[in-house]
């Protein structure tokens, strides 16, 4: 084989092209792994907010909390299931929270954006451990005082700590604490008092939604049987985590395609400077490569090589690209989801195998700029070669 | 060693067929010192690449250390090239990006010999032409002469049956070119190498023990 050395060496020697190349390629790695990592996060965001052992019931043909009513009777029915986790004080655990849609000033910039208000009961944190307050207190039932969730803290006017809002035409909450839930879309809302906001929507006598934890994830089948089953109630059942799932796939693969579309295009691009530069680099080493053939290397070893050092170009500017895009992690991002049009605020996160894929999408990159030029200094005839 | 017969070589430029080599019949025995002189356009450097199997013969039989090469595929010939041809270029066609010792490593590289004796074999070369010293050079930081002296330990280092030179000593100064051509006098007396060496230069000629004269293809 020719030796490793002289490929990376001769990448050394032309510190300008090569830094120039890598540049471009790390450029193309940066977007790629961005765009990962947004997907991660959004993905994170929604499925933190589901947990396997917990149902969610909306009235039939509802895809979101938003588009869903269940009148208070149909409730109490869900809510008395078998299937569901009775609490030490014997009620069941389960929670019948209450969606509206809030148009907010913006903070900083022009423009309005929709927020979800959550009415939720007393026992909300019983049923939500994840759920803490990080800044003032909770809100006391019954009143006009609501908690904002940490990603949208401040970012609307009226909704930092201590601050307040309309929640309806001349009827205002006030903000009296701040709560985290691990990164999930909860903390894009704003949650209040169930009857406030009840009241605030014009939701009397309904829930949005229920949700109850079941004795164990594979209690959901009876359960959901025993719910759909029963015409009378007109309601569906799904895993909350599947819901959360379906709620950020359509905005999931909007960022998607719409990234890798930007990715495929710079890929285009840097492949082509790839290409150029390898090219170059043969046109250059003509007389080596008739040499190394004189010597006695196959043509297969000189394609090798030369794939190779296109391969290392490559790699070089794809960790330079993935280093970079660690750095997206402190950016935090917010987008309107399409299932509820409303506000949701989330992190680019970092995964190992999102570094790896991003580092394979580079050697590919090389891989494929550096095939032609490879070929045509493997396809050399030696007597050209070392005349050149 | 070498026996060439009725060697014919043509060349195609557009619709006009030029014949370099016309029937040739030529045989070299092992252990000699040959050189090869005739003006530009001659045939000599065509002679050489299809001794070194480096080009084939239109018709012919070319046959080299008991090798019939024209019957050979491409990879036989890279092969055949690896094990039995030591060469030796005009411009010394060193890599500029590897030291004295990595260039003269590199023939060893097609063998299976283990990395630790390839640097041995590859620092003994280098002794034989007297560049102990120069082993972690780089070509640039070596003279026109020393360049030479590189290349001719690496054409010897996997201990070829033939070495062919093609104008050794086209590129340097008189001094340099006779520390070469003493350097190739030895290798074919102490190391009873077989040389070709194609030139332009009779001092050069004069140190070979047979000297073919080349004109049109055909020997004078």
């Amino acid at each position: 084989m020719v030796p490793i050395s002289y490929s990376v060496r001769n990448l050394m020697v032309r510190k300008a092209t090569t830094g120039a190349t890598a540049l471009g390629i790390g450029l193309v790695v940066f977007v790629f792994a961005s765009v990962l990592m947004l997907g991660a996060g959004l993905e994170r965001a929604m499925g933190r907010s589901g947990s396997p052992d917990v149902a969610i019931v909306l009235r039939a043909g509802s895809d979101a909390e938003t588009s869903s009513g269940i009148e208070l009777p149909a409730a109490g029915l869900v809510t008395a299931s078998p299937e569901v986790v009775a609490r030490r004080n014997g009620r069941p655990d389960a929670v019948g929270e209450v969606i509206g849609i809030l148009s907010l000033d913006k903070v900083g910039e022009a423009g309005v954006s929709n927020v979800q208000v959550r009415g939720v009961p007393e026992d909300v944190y019983q049923f939500r451990p994840g759920v803490r307050i990080v800044a003032g207190r909770a809100a006391a039932p019954g009143s006009d005082e609501v908690v904002v969730g940490a990603a949208i803290r401040a970012r609307f006017r009226g909704t930092n700590l201590g601050q307040s809002f309309e929640i309806k035409k001349n009827r205002m909450v006030r903000v009296v604490g701040i709560f985290e839930d691990r990164g999930s879309s909860f903390e894009s809302e704003v949650w209040g008092d169930i009857d406030t906001v009840r009241s605030a929507f014009g939701r009397e006598a309904l829930v949005s939604s229920v949700r109850v934890r079941l004795r164990s994830p594979g209690h959901f089948d009876a359960f959901r049987r025993s719910i759909e089953s029963n015409p009378q109630l007109g309601l569906t059942v799904k895993r909350e985590s599947v819901y959360y799932e379906e709620l950020a796939q359509g905005t999931t693969m909007f960022l998607t395609i719409l990234g890798m579309m930007i990715a495929f295009f710079f890929a285009a691009g840097a492949m082509i400077g790839a290409m150029i530069t390898m090219h170059a680099s043969v046109a250059q080493r003509s007389r080596e490569i008739g040499t190394l053939r004189a010597l006695g290397f196959s043509r297969g070893k000189i394609l090798a090589s030369f794939l190779f050092e296109s391969v290392v170009l490559s790699l070089l500017g794809g960790a330079v690209g993935a280093a970079a895009s660690l750095a997206m992690g402190l950016v935090r991002f917010n987008l309107v989801n399409f299932a509820t049009f409303s506000e949701i605020v989330f992190t680019f996160v970092p995964t190992p195998s999102i570094v790896l894929s991003s580092l394979v999408f580079a050697g590919l990159m090389g891989l494929l700029g550096g095939f032609f030029p490879a070929v045509r200094a493997a396809r050399m005839n030696v007597l050209d070669a070392l005349r050149a | 060693m070498v026996q060439l017969t009725n060697v014919v070589k043509t060349f195609q430029r557009g619709a006009e067929v030029i014949t370099v080599l016309d029937g040739l019949n030529v045989t070299i025995a092992e252990g000699s010192f040959e050189a090869l002189m005739g003006p530009s356009g001659s045939g000599k450097s065509t002679l050489l690449n299809l001794v070194a199997g480096l080009d084939r013969a239109t018709s012919g039989v070319v046959n080299v250390a008991g090798q019939d090469l024209t019957t050979m595929t491409d990879g036989d010939l890279a092969a055949f090239r690896a094990r039995y041809i030591g060469f030796i270029f005009q411009s010394y066609n060193l890599m500029p990006v590897l030291t004295a010792l990595e260039n003269v490593e590199l023939p060893l590289l097609l063998t299976k010999i283990p990395s630790a004796d390839r640097k041995k074999r590859a620092a003994t070369a280098l002794r034989v032409v007297g560049l102990e010293d120069r082993a972690n050079h780089y070509p640039r930081m070596l003279s026109g002469g020393q360049e030479q002296r590189v290349a001719i330990a690496r054409a010897i280092v996997n201990d070829p049956k033939i070495i062919v030179a093609d104008e050794p000593t086209g590129d340097l100064d008189r001094k340099s070119a006779d520390q070469i051509l003493a350097l190739l006098e030895k290798l074919n007396k102490d190391f009873k190498k077989t040389i070709v060496m194609v030139t332009h230069d009779p001092e050069a000629a004069s140190h070979a023990r047979v000297t073919h004269h080349l004109n049109k293809g055909a020997f004078q």
